[in-house]
């Protein structure tokens, strides 16, 4: 080992970590400090245990590795021999995977119009229409503005009118239907079971005899709800109000999100932000293939695979947005949704496409996508959104 | 525990595990082969100490780690599996009620009287995994292995985490049960769901890979013990060929271990078409992946 250990732990630490910060990583002075007393207990005598003491104190996550690793690299591979690291199988890759920025959208800011509304419930499901209608009037100043804005499509509105449906689509409330759970909470009917501690609690009182029973029944918790959201090309005018609706529901509905054109990406974490504005702008970092081709079945077979599999799609209500228009066979489309339609509750297919007159599911991917919905609805326009809450809603 | 009585503890830990090689060389001995990647985060672990993330795809050794931890380490294993729903009754402690209730019983058949203290005390206790490791009375620390924390929800990740900072347990009836030696925590996750930044940010973590043909064929050598050495290679490597395929459940260790078992016990000395027919389901266990590696062929996955 020739000159790393005329660097102190401290400054090494120090160094790496500001490194990675620079990078992206989200590495805390904390973990900075944990380094700094890993390399006491590891002494770095040659590159791999510096690697590996580096990693294990500072990477929170795997998606972290790659950056790490060319910054690692790009730090100490200039500084040590490099025979050290040669034929090390964890050998970096060269830099060059930052993620690329999504061209900016023009219309970051929307003037929140009128008052925000605080009556009723918020929600914008569909039923009784009375008190919701009011709260838009209120969000929209005019009712037929409104009206006319619930009706049409997506594609057709101005980027002005598109502010103000995104302000309505945040505000619809996605609720999915519940399962038992595993918790009990305590109840009134009997023939439930019975709940051992309060009973032997309630005994105590009446000399150890258990004269009142206590029952308890299982919770019920709503399911799990997964949004797939399609971003390729075909989709670009849907594409801004549906990742509107996919931040509602993670924010409400505890949802997971994911969008797919050739590969798929997990939005959860971006969307998950406070700002909405700023959740789209990070979440347009974090896919580099906005509005290319569509693989639809790599993308929702690669769902399956890594996350649905592993249990999240297991009984959960799963929707995937997209028009269906795919570049790959059928029978893989088939394929990958009947995968799905085992692991799902309830799976719901949005297709805007679906609203255009004449419109029938003959497209190779969608005809083939169809046997395995439980529900099939347009989602094109405000109205139709409404459909979209019930479809997830129902049984 | 007075101050010095942990610093020999201490010592004696580091007595065993001085460095990450003698870390490796005794893991090596109870037949668990850590790559110098893994071994840096058990030492590190241990000796630092902190709670090590366990990521990797089912079947890499994730829990096999720290039992291998735990034996080296010469303490109990406590492990708690979390599943949906899981509360502190089935991972700190629970009152044994029914046993409660049959002393209440007793106390009366007897006509002795009862206080709430004397139902109250430890022998009505049920201990549950993570109170057993905080109890355990050393000399060495316990390992607490906290298997598939994805899988438990996010309060209880939150909860358990507030325990083992404290490394303290309050049972309202009994008082704080405080932790001599605080346990040596280990936790796996199947990224079903992103952890809580809270609870990355206190723990070490390491990804493990699957490792390669050489290294699965020296694991299987060790865990199946009288079956031949080439069948060991034979099998690593078909089992390597299947996970190129797009295979809805990738074979891991597990199958291999399986599979080489299965081979041992049918008298197969070599892995050949015939023997990969008989024996297709030790080794693939979903129709549509035994479908996918059926279209090249048993000849194939044999290696002829």
């Amino acid at each position: 080992m020739p000159e790393l250990p005329s660097v102190g732990a401290g400054p090494l630490a120090v160094g790496l970590t500001t490194a990675l910060h620079r990078a992206g990583l989200p590495v805390t002075p904390e973990r900075a400090a944990g380094l700094a007393r890993a390399l006491r207990l590891v002494p770095p005598v040659d590159r791999s245990a510096l690697y590996w003491t580096c990693r294990v104190a500072l990477v929170t996550d795997r998606a972290q590795l790659r950056v790490f690793d060319a910054v690692f690299s790009a730090v100490f591979d200039g500084l040590l021999d490099p025979a050290d690291g040669r034929g090390d199988p964890n050998a970096p890759p060269p830099i060059g995977a930052e993620p690329h920025t999504r061209p900016a959208a023009p219309d970051r800011r929307p003037g929140t119009p009128g008052a925000p509304p605080e009556s009723g419930t918020g929600t914008a499901s569909g039923g009784d229409g009375d008190g919701e209608d009011s709260e838009r009037e209120v969000l929209l100043a005019v009712a037929s503005t409104e009206e006319r804005l619930r009706q049409t499509s997506f594609a057709d509105l101005t980027a002005e009118e598109l502010t103000g449906v995104r302000e309505l689509v945040r505000r619809l409330v996605l609720s999915t239907p519940e399962r038992r759970s595993r918790r009990i909470r305590p109840s009134r009917r009997r023939g439930d079971r019975l709940d051992l501690r309060r009973t032997v609690r309630a005994a105590q009182r009446t000399g150890g005899d258990p004269v009142r029973l206590v029952h308890a029944s299982r919770r019920r918790t709503p399911r799990r709800l997964v949004l797939l959201c399609d971003v390729s090309g075909s989709m670009e005018p849907y594409t801004r109000v549906y990742l509107t609706l996919l931040q509602g529901a993670v924010a409400g509905a505890r949802a997971e999100a994911f969008v797919f054109s050739t590969r798929l990406t997990r939005l959860t974490r971006e969307l998950s932000v406070r700002d909405p504005d700023q959740a789209l702008a990070r979440a347009g970092a974090t896919t580099s293939d906005w509005a290319g081709g569509t693989r639809l079945a790599a993308g929702i077979g690669r769902f399956v695979s890594t996350h649905g599999r592993r249990g999240l799609a297991r009984g959960a209500v799963v929707v995937v947005l997209s028009d269906g228009w795919a570049t790959d066979d059928p029978e893989e489309v088939a394929e990958a949704m009947r995968r799905l339609r085992r692991l799902a509750h309830r799976v719901v297919w949005v297709n805007p496409r679906k609203a255009a007159p004449g419109y029938a599911p003959l497209v190779g991917g969608m005809a083939a996508a169809l046997p395995y919905c439980d529900a099939f609805v347009s989602g094109h326009s405000l109205a139709a959104l409404e459909q979209v809450v019930a479809a997830v809603r129902e049984g | 525990m007075t101050a010095a009585a942990r610093a020999g503890a201490d010592e004696e830990v580091q007595g065993r595990i001085p460095d990450v090689a003698a870390l490796a060389g005794a893991l090596d001995a109870v037949d668990y082969l850590a790559d110098p990647g893994l071994a840096t985060a058990m030492f590190l672990a241990v000796r630092l100490p902190q709670p090590l993330l366990l990521e990797g795809e089912p079947g890499v050794g994730k829990t096999e780690a720290a039992k291998a931890l735990a034996r080296v380490l010469d303490t109990p294993l406590y492990r708690l599996q979390c599943f949906e729903g899981i509360d502190a009754g089935e991972a700190l402690y629970e009152w044994n009620h029914p046993r409660q209730l049959l002393g209440i019983r007793l106390a009366e058949a007897r006509g002795a009287p009862l206080a709430e203290d004397d139902l109250f005390g430890p022998e009505y206790l049920l201990r549950r995994p993570l109170l057993q490791a905080i109890e355990h009375p050393g000399p060495r620390p316990a390992v607490l292995l906290l298997d598939e924390i994805d899988r438990a929800d996010a309060e209880f990740e939150a909860f358990t985490f507030e325990v083992l900072a404290e490394a303290a347990v309050t049972v309202p009836e009994l008082g704080t049960i405080r932790a001599k030696h605080p346990p040596v925590v280990v936790l796996t996750s199947n990224r079903t769901r992103d952890l809580h930044d809270a609870l990355t940010r206190r723990c070490l973590y390491h990804w493990i890979d699957y490792p390669d043909p050489e290294r699965v064929a020296e694991i299987v050598r060790r865990r199946v013990p009288g079956s031949a050495e080439p069948l060991a290679v034979a099998a690593a490597s078909a089992v390597t060929r299947l996970r190129s395929l797009e295979m809805v459940k990738p074979p891991g260790i597990a199958e291999v271990i399986d599979w080489v078992a299965a081979l041992s016990l049918l008298g197969l000395t070599h892995l050949d078409a015939a023997a990969v027919e008989a024996t297709w389901g030790s080794v693939l266990k979903n129709r549509d992946d035994q479908e996918l590696a059926r279209t090249p062929g048993a000849a194939w996955l044999a290696g002829a």
